[in-house]
């Protein structure tokens, strides 16, 4: 043995010296990678998609917790698609394309941890812009809405799907690094991550796995999920698996070339993929609970299951009219459109003492469709449209336009013909649905259209004996109307007052 | 066309990968029409013609880049309409591979759509390999799929987007979209024929 093959004596200070000097290494290397990556210019692409294709339509949403961050969930990650999977598969292609990859293969780290560092730089400024634009609807809604607090799954989800982007596209920069690959790869990540959700049918499907659905596929974002009842994180917990599995597999694929590592990166593959494979057999055990989620046996808390505790928010009207605070915003628009109904009932026998909202109750039809009900049907029960100002485009005029049309017939109705208008076989008398008819307010733009195929036998036939009396009981003052049918409800209900004998 | 005009096109067309750009066109070309065999809904099926088209006009931006750079530009002289000759016919050959790809099924806008925006999309394109270099010119027609896709979007999911700027979200035969396109593509095509694709050190 000569002094030059003698092994050097390997002391304790020395190892923990080289294991500081590795993580020092890599520290200073992903430093020298996130000031030389693309994602950090094209920063400014990304948040320019998320304002003018996402930010815009969020804000216009009612100030709802869970309709904004459920609706972030829904756009963020598809804003972010380009700049972000465009970004990974140009640094992941940087070496084939700049013809280095022999000149580099020499250095002292493997080509594995040089590429896991740049794809990590990658992520972490993707990941910024994700965060920015999480924190800025976050703080926005923090500031306008009435009630609640931030739903962080729908964050969560699209925080962990920005690594599956960067992922993809930087292993197929790497694996195939022609000038056309960026490109191609945005496009068909962009259509699977776009048109994945569309193949989604009903509430067991697999492909509610898709990091933009946000619960149930037909329904989504609406003011009545997660509102009675708290968020779900059972598909979420899925997505985020989903997600982080195809990760680490992907990544793990990437070091499939380096011979010495190879077991390492199969097992490594493996993992995600079982972990993705198992995330997507978990969403298709998936079912729409009644309040318009996603219950995944599997992944689903009991706990979940009990209502949100609130103090509702009530109008100063002679009935008063309660509603979820996340509601407060509509409360004048309610009251006002069912104020003159309010002033005439209150105080009559069988007339609520107070009307509160309750919440709507789905459920999963066959195929992709839902059915959307009331949770109570007695006049003191009060279902709100999902058509809220600013979702899907609906205006403040819609919105008083569908409240008109409901609320008061469905109180006058209530009251006069008694619990669901049901009184008997027969169904109400002529005298019933004159009161009726004389009692609700409709707008002009409601009364100017033939009303009787919308409610059916709620109303007397145009022309009609009944019609006539009715414009006669409408003509009264309210304070007349009341102390008239003070005296006579009983009466009326029993179908024993004529039409001759109304006022 | 001499044999030397033959060899100069030639020569020319496998420097940019032509011919790797129109195998390529195709490709777009067959996923469409595997594509139009799914069931969509009606915004999906509005949009999914765009998502291809602008693959169409990333793939033919990216042929603009030289891998020559200066001594192309100082010593040749027909470079310009080398550059215009290729841009026309990748762009006229994208078009007519789509509209092929369509036929006989239900192809959202028709041709005038497929028509209107590949020429729009190549030119955001040429310009952005004007400014930003060949390589990095898929950028341009990407991000603005992603505008356009949301554009048709707000279709059904008003206040629709009335711009024609944004011209994949108006109708197929609307003259304010299809000038914009048209205006766009006149610009990034002179643009591309006169200074050709920025020289870039990444590409």
């Amino acid at each position: 043995m000569t002094a030059t093959s003698a092994p050097a004596a390997v002391r304790p200070g020395a190892a923990r010296r080289g294991t500081g000097t590795v993580i020092l290494g890599s520290g200073r290397l992903l430093r020298l990678e996130l000031r030389h990556n693309a994602m950090l210019w094209l920063l400014p692409v990304a948040f320019a998609l998320f304002w003018y294709n996402g930010y815009r339509e969020i804000m216009a949403l009612p100030p709802m917790w869970n309709l904004r961050a459920m609706t972030l969930q829904n756009r963020l990650l598809l804003d972010l698609v380009v700049p972000v999977t465009g970004a990974a598969a140009w640094m992941g292609s940087r070496e084939g394309r700049r013809g280095i990859a022999d000149l580099v293969a020499v250095t002292a780290r493997p080509r594995w941890s040089r590429q896991l560092a740049t794809w990590a730089a990658t992520t972490a400024w993707a990941e910024v812009a994700c965060l920015a634009c999480v924190a800025v609807v976050y703080l926005m809604t923090a500031r306008q809405a009435t009630w609640g607090g931030p739903l962080w799954w729908p964050a969560v989800v699209s925080v962990a799907g920005v690594p599956m982007l960067t992922a993809i596209g930087f292993a197929a920069g790497a694996w195939f690094p022609g000038r056309f690959v960026t490109p191609l790869v945005m496009v068909v990540v962009f259509f699977g991550l776009a048109f994945g959700t569309q193949a989604a049918s009903g509430d067991h499907s697999y492909w509610q796995i898709s990091p933009l659905t946000a619960g149930a596929v037909d329904i989504g974002a609406a003011p009545g999920v997660a509102t009675f009842y708290p968020y779900l994180p059972d598909l979420s917990i899925a997505q985020v698996m989903f997600t982080a599995g195809l990760t680490v597999a992907v990544l793990g694929a990437l070091g499939f070339p380096a011979a010495r590592m190879r077991w390492l990166a199969a097992v490594i593959t493996a993992a995600g993929l079982a972990a993705a494979g198992t995330a997507v057999a978990l969403a298709g055990t998936g079912r729409l609970d009644p309040h318009g989620m996603i219950v995944i046996p599997a992944l689903h808390d009991a706990a979940s299951n009990q209502p949100v505790r609130y103090t509702p928010a009530c109008s100063r009207t002679p009935i008063p009219v309660c509603v979820h605070p996340a509601y407060r915003g509509v409360l004048p628009a309610v009251t006002a459109a069912v104020a003159p109904e309010l002033t005439e009932f209150a105080g009559l026998p069988g007339a609520p003492a107070r009307i509160s909202q309750v919440t709507t109750v789905y459920r999963q039809e066959p195929g992709n469709a839902t059915s959307v009900g009331g949770g109570g049907s007695s006049a003191a029960a009060l279902v709100l449209p999902d058509q809220e100002p600013g979702w899907l485009g609906t205006t403040a005029t819609e919105f008083d336009a569908q409240l008109d049309q409901g609320l008061g017939l469905q109180l006058a109705s209530d009251v006069i013909l008694g619990g669901d208008g049901q009184q008997s076989g027969s169904g109400p008398s002529q005298a019933q649905l004159a009161v009726v008819a004389g009692s609700v307010r409709f707008p002009p733009s409601v009364q100017s259209r033939d009303l009787a195929p919308m409610y059916g036998r709620l109303l007397p036939q145009p022309g009609s004996p009944a019609d006539r009396a009715a414009r006669r009981f409408a003509a009264l003052s309210p304070a007349a109307r009341h102390a008239w049918l003070a005296g006579h409800l009983a009466a009326l209900r029993a179908g024993r007052v004529s039409l001759a004998q109304l006022p | 066309m001499t044999a030397v005009a033959v060899r100069l096109v030639r020569l020319h067309a496998a420097s940019r990968r032509l011919p790797a750009a129109l195998v390529l066109l195709a490709a777009c070309a067959v996923g469409l029409r595997g594509a139009l065999y799914g069931h969509w809904d009606s915004y999906g099926a509005l949009q999914l013609p765009l998502i291809f088209e602008a693959g169409c006009a990333a793939i033919i931006a990216v042929t603009a880049g030289s891998p020559f750079g200066d001594p192309e530009r100082a010593t040749g002289r027909r470079l310009p309409y080398l550059r215009l000759g290729s841009a026309v016919a990748l762009t006229g050959l994208a078009a007519a591979a789509l509209a092929v790809a369509g036929t006989g099924l239900p192809l959202a806008g028709g041709f005038p759509d497929i028509l209107r925006n590949v020429a729009g999309l190549t030119g955001i394109g040429l310009l952005c390999a004007t400014v930003l270099g060949g390589p990095l010119a898929w950028t341009g027609p990407l991000t603005y799929l992603v505008a356009g896709a949301y554009g048709l979007y707000t279709d059904w999911h008003p206040p629709a987007l009335s711009t024609p700027w944004l011209w994949p979200a108006r109708p197929p035969h609307d003259v304010g979209g299809a000038l914009c396109a048209a205006v766009v593509f006149v610009a990034g095509l002179a643009a591309f024929t006169v200074r050709g694709a920025r020289a870039s050190a990444g590409g």
